[in-house]
């Protein structure tokens, strides 16, 4: 019965941080997305992907965080030195993605060989995976939130699970981005959403390195 | 064989006779003096010195617009007059408010800055999903709240599109300015690719304002922070935001427009720009190319100060739809084939018509935007003088 009732509270939890989910993973997630295959099933592939990286970051970081005991008590410091790498290799992988979306245009630039700019399959499946993995890292508010009360469970399966079910409840509020799937692709779609993914990993290189830099770059 | 009338070239049109002019202007001139002088309001002689001076300044474009029967010159003298004074005067307020021009946090968190248009776009998904303006500005304000100001500038722009950038904007006009220094460009070839950036600037501005609960595009890539307010600097990042300011400004709104000739901050840059250009859709005046009377000799191209046109468009008879409907094309063309129009008559009804009804309602907007400012740095400049 304690089992089932964590489990509501955790969905509920969930639901109610949905929200703030999206927020924190849309710059991520919407440009990589209009860059890719127009359609309802690569999209669904796509987000599909993703999310399941996303868990799996989710349950990576509270299996070492409470293994060290760290999950509730991260301090500010730390914190924000793991951050700080998180944003760096965002910021990579969005860079790497965008430049990987020109060059598998680069030949086939006519008509709607442009929209089908990942003839390689995998490249979509690679870079959701690696922006899932690294925003299930990112220690977003709702994670946070999620951290401190899976850290009063009596055990690691127990915060395991409560994470694995908080996951479910915001997962929900990501459905709708397969909807991008609909949305027209044309040349000037692809590159503004490239462009787009320059200037946001752009901004989480310079936070990044910032955060990384600590009191040498807030100055407390 | 009958040749078409409209194949043929047009003379330029005679200017307009000066009595027709001034009967034209004559609203122009009672809207005027109304933002001007309302009744009831008391103010210190040089207010009234200084809002005469603009008023007059207003009138006369107009009526210069009415009388030549040509818009961009005239528009160019008022749209950079704005983009001079406006840092003239904005920079004197908040150094007396302030005592500097550096603002802090906390001023920011307290909603003690100015209201400014830029953020419009980056307010609408937090708005939406948390009901919280990130807005780092007054919300309270009877006068200048930002609900009212929204709503002004929404009733403005469903009728104007995107002529809001070219007749309300107070931050085009030093780079309109510049790009009107050289006599030729020095680069002419421009990647037609950077059309798309401000699109990209603003998709990645909305997406990081909901990410980060700030208006992102203030706090990080505001050329004009350079000349108005900026990030009081106490730490590293500070400084960084200050740099990356200063070098927009430096290059988007001084270098590039002089060696290209068009607003490179508009063009390339702007996500409220960018924002604007859906308006484009909905307002009813747009500027059309009758496909019949153009023989593209594509002057206009050269002209069009925002990179709003393109060979494929002039093909299909219409701008880009990031067109800021500035009139410097249609006053370009050699064979009158551009023209204003207004959507859903035929392309060759009445031109000046709808130029008339499109220049009454944006000057309108252009006296009470942009006329209260220049309005307030010819004040400026007139209390350190007197």
């Amino acid at each position: 019965m304690p089992a089932f009732a964590s489990c509501g509270e955790a969905i509920i939890l969930g639901l109610v941080s949905g929200p703030a989910c999206i927020a924190a993973c849309g710059p991520i997630l919407v440009p990589s997305l209009l860059a890719e295959h127009k359609g309802f099933r690569p999209h669904a592939r796509y987000l599909s992907v993703f999310l399941a990286a996303r868990l799996l970051g989710y349950m990576l970081f509270a299996v070492v965080a409470w293994e060290l005991g760290l999950l509730a008590s991260l301090l500010p410091a730390p914190r924000l030195l793991l951050m700080g790498v998180v944003y760096v290799l965002l910021a990579g992988v969005l860079l790497w993605y965008a430049y990987s979306a020109r060059r598998s245009c680069a030949q086939p630039c006519a008509d709607s060989k442009l929209v089908q700019i990942t003839e390689n399959r995998n490249h979509g499946v690679t870079g959701a995976a690696a922006l899932g993995l690294l925003t299930g890292l990112n220690l977003c508010p709702p994670f946070v939130v999620a951290g401190i009360r899976a850290a009063q469970m009596g055990s690691m399966a127990a915060a395991l699970l409560f994470f694995a079910v908080f996951f479910l409840g915001t997962s929900i509020w990501f459905v709708p981005f397969v909807g991008l799937g609909c949305i027209v692709r044309n040349q000037a779609v692809i590159t503004v959403a490239r462009m787009a993914m320059v200037l946001i990993a752009l901004y989480y290189l310079s936070m990044g390195i910032a955060m990384l830099l600590g009191k040498k770059a807030y100055g407390y | 064989m009958a040749t078409d009338a409209r194949t043929l070239p047009l003379a330029r049109p005679a200017p307009r006779g000066i009595g027709w002019s001034l009967l034209l202007t004559l609203p122009i001139l009672v809207w005027s003096l109304l933002m001007f002088f309302n009744p009831g309001s008391s103010k210190t002689p040089i207010w009234i010195i200084s809002g005469a001076i603009t008023a007059l300044f207003m009138t006369t474009l107009f009526f210069m617009m009415m009388r030549s029967r040509s818009t961009y010159r005239w528009r160019r003298i008022f749209f950079v007059s704005l983009g001079v004074l406006f840092p003239i005067g904005f920079i004197y307020n908040i150094v007396v408010m302030r005592g500097t021009m550096g603002i802090p946090v906390e001023e920011m968190i307290a909603g003690r800055t100015p209201f400014c248009f830029m953020p419009i776009p980056m307010l609408i998904l937090p708005a939406a999903f948390t009901r919280t303006l990130v807005f780092p500005g007054s919300i309270a304000s009877a006068s200048h709240g930002i609900a009212a100001m929204v709503g002004v500038w929404l009733a403005l722009t469903l009728v104007m599109g995107k002529g809001w950038c070219s007749y309300a904007c107070f931050f085009g006009g030093i780079e309109e300015g510049v790009a009107a220094i050289p006599a030729r460009a020095k680069i002419r070839k421009l990647d037609p690719r950077l059309r798309y950036l401000p699109w990209a600037v603003l998709l990645a501005m909305v997406l990081l304002s909901l990410a980060l609960f700030e208006p992102a595009y203030c706090m990080w890539l505001c050329p004009f922070k350079a000349v108005s307010e900026y990030v009081a600097a106490r730490n590293l990042l500070g400084l960084v935001q200050n740099v990356i300011f200063i070098l927009l400004f430096a290059g988007l709104v001084i270098v590039l427009p002089f060696l290209t000739k068009k607003r490179t901050q508009c063009s390339w840059f702007c996500p409220f720009g960018a924002f604007q250009s859906i308006f484009n859709k909905i307002s009813i005046f747009e500027v059309k190319i009758d496909k019949e009377r153009c023989k593209p000799c594509l002057v206009c191209l050269n002209a069009c100060p925002n990179l709003s046109l393109s060979k494929e468009s002039v093909a299909r008879g219409e701008t880009l739809l990031s067109c800021m409907k500035c009139g410097a094309c249609v006053d370009v063309c050699p064979r009158q084939a551009i023209v204003w129009h207004i959507k859903g008559t035929e392309i060759a009804w009445k031109p000046e018509r709808a130029r008339l009804m499109f220049l009454y309602a944006a000057w309108a907007m252009a006296i009470m935007f942009g006329g209260s400012i220049i309005a307030q740095g010819i004040a400026t400049i007139l209390h350190f003088i007197v």
